[in-house]
């Protein structure tokens, strides 16, 4: 009887530290696979401020940036407003507002020219060397005559 | 070995069989034995000009239902789309010829459409002002060819010429093919007469001369001494004019620097004369020695004319450094006319 008393106690000592096992892989295994909540960076606002400069132009895929003198020519964009200094062909021959239709992801930038309607083009906006350039088509003209100008930020 | 070489016989003739059959099915062509144009030499701008082309073709392959298919070089201007009907007879049937949806592609292509096919395969057919354009047609039907039939038809086209009221003088292009194959090139595959077969045909007439327009002239068939590119522009488009000293012999001296001698006409009645020899106005020539020149303007800035006005149409001379030689239209004293405006 004592024996079995004895054996009785080992087994539950035996038990009692499988539990005791058992429980602590359970918190460390609880504790160890949390799940944490994943949260993609915010994209950052595209800021277009500043004064652009012509680095290449073509027109019906003619290159024109050889044979057209754009030095001078320059958009700014500031605190909602763009500027066109010394002006060339352009979507836009007047000064006045903009918009981009998303400050995050744009895909289409609009120009009010003061006193009349917003003329809105797709550009595209990459990163090219290290250098953020900014590229917009559209037609001054005739409507079939299409130009594409690709800007870069004057230094 | 025996069994080796046996499978490989066996093999050898299905796979002959096969390519055989595959032939059968994909070369479902027409070849086109005749190909006749009935064109006029001249007409006015704004009238109703009647063409017929007749062609005959021939299927030497598994039978399969095609359409017609039918290219039309024109100019640009003349808004042929808009201002042309094609009926047809022919032995399988009569019907009209439809504009040939942008979605539908030239089937040897690569995924273009008809017309940026034709404009790929054969240019604007040896007319020198880009300005022109394929327009391309199909049967409304579908017709069943079995192998070794013969179709003669007739295209009967009615097209008002001169939409955009120009003077021109351009080749039209003509090009007749069925929709399956498209423009597939000669393969080697014979006609019955022994004759390499051809998929498809294409005609360019000689100059077709368009008189009585308002407009400026244009020669799509002539080198001309100058030349503006974009041909349809406004004043607020980068032009460029060149001046081809080597299309005949001027008072200006070959390889001389050239000078832009114009004016401009506004639409408020007011003129503006740009005639003074310097970098401003100086063309520059292509390659040394070339007799090759082009200048690239911004009209509005050039003329210098203010936001509220709209330049209608120039005129102009190319000069020499001191301004006394000066060349204008066809070697003559009269200045080169040139219309800002888009159709």
């Amino acid at each position: 009887m004592n024996s079995l008393k004895i054996f009785n106690m080992k087994r539950f000592y035996k038990f009692n530290s499988s539990v005791r096992l058992l429980v602590i892989f359970a918190l460390l295994g609880w504790t160890s696979c949390k799940v944490e909540s994943l949260k993609p960076p915010a994209e950052a606002t595209k800021d277009v401020s500043g004064n652009w400069v012509v680095i290449a132009a073509t027109r019906n895929g003619t290159d024109l940036t050889s044979i057209v003198d754009f030095s001078q020519f320059k958009l700014s964009f500031s605190q909602g407003k763009y500027t066109l200094i010394n002006k060339l062909p352009f979507l836009v021959s007047q000064n006045g507002t903009y918009s981009l239709d998303d400050p995050q992801y744009p895909f289409q930038i609009s120009f009010t020219p003061t006193g009349s309607k917003a003329v809105s083009t797709a550009f595209t906006y990459p990163i090219v060397n290290g250098v953020r350039q900014l590229t917009l088509t559209f037609s001054p003209g005739c409507p079939n005559n299409t130009y594409v100008y690709t800007f870069q930020k004057a230094n | 070995m025996r069994s080796y070489l046996h499978i490989k016989i066996k093999g050898k003739m299905l796979w002959s069989f096969c390519a055989i059959l595959i032939l059968g099915i994909v070369i479902t062509c027409c070849s086109i034995t005749v190909f006749t144009i009935n064109q006029p030499d001249t007409a006015t701008v704004g009238s109703t000009v009647p063409i017929s082309v007749n062609f005959t073709y021939h299927n030497i392959y598994a039978s399969s239902t095609e359409n017609l298919v039918f290219g039309f070089l024109v100019p640009k201007g003349w808004a042929t789309a808009q201002n042309c009907k094609i009926t047809y007879t022919s032995t399988v049937g009569n019907g009209s010829m439809v504009l040939m949806p942008s979605t539908v592609t030239e089937p040897q292509s690569n995924g273009l459409s008809w017309p940026a096919a034709l404009l790929k395969k054969f240019g604007i057919g040896g007319n020198l002002v880009n300005d022109m354009e394929w327009v391309v047609y199909q049967s409304d039907v579908g017709y069943p060819l079995s192998n070794g039939e013969e179709i003669s038809a007739i295209l009967n086209i009615s097209l008002k010429v001169g939409a955009d009221n120009n003077n021109t003088l351009c080749k039209l292009g003509y090009v007749i093919a069925e929709s399956a194959d498209g423009l597939r090139p000669i393969d080697g595959s014979l006609d019955n007469n022994g004759a390499k077969y051809e998929y498809y045909a294409e005609q360019i007439t000689p100059c077709f001369m368009l008189t009585g327009g308002s407009g400026d002239v244009v020669d799509f068939c002539n080198p001309q001494l100058t030349s503006v590119d974009p041909p349809k522009s406004l004043d607020n488009d980068f032009i460029t004019l060149t001046f081809d000293g080597t299309v005949t012999n001027t008072a200006l001296p070959s390889g001389s620097a050239v000078y832009l001698c114009a004016t401009a006409n506004t639409s408020d009645g007011k003129t503006y004369t740009v005639c003074d020899q310097s970098a401003k106005t100086q063309f520059i020539q292509t390659a040394a020695g070339s007799n090759k020149y082009k200048i690239t303007i911004w009209p509005r800035s050039y003329f210098g004319i203010s936001d509220a006005q709209t330049i209608v149409n120039m005129n102009y001379f190319v000069t020499d450094v001191t301004g006394n030689i000066k060349v204008g239209y066809g070697n003559t004293a009269s200045p080169f006319t040139y219309t800002f405006k888009c159709n």
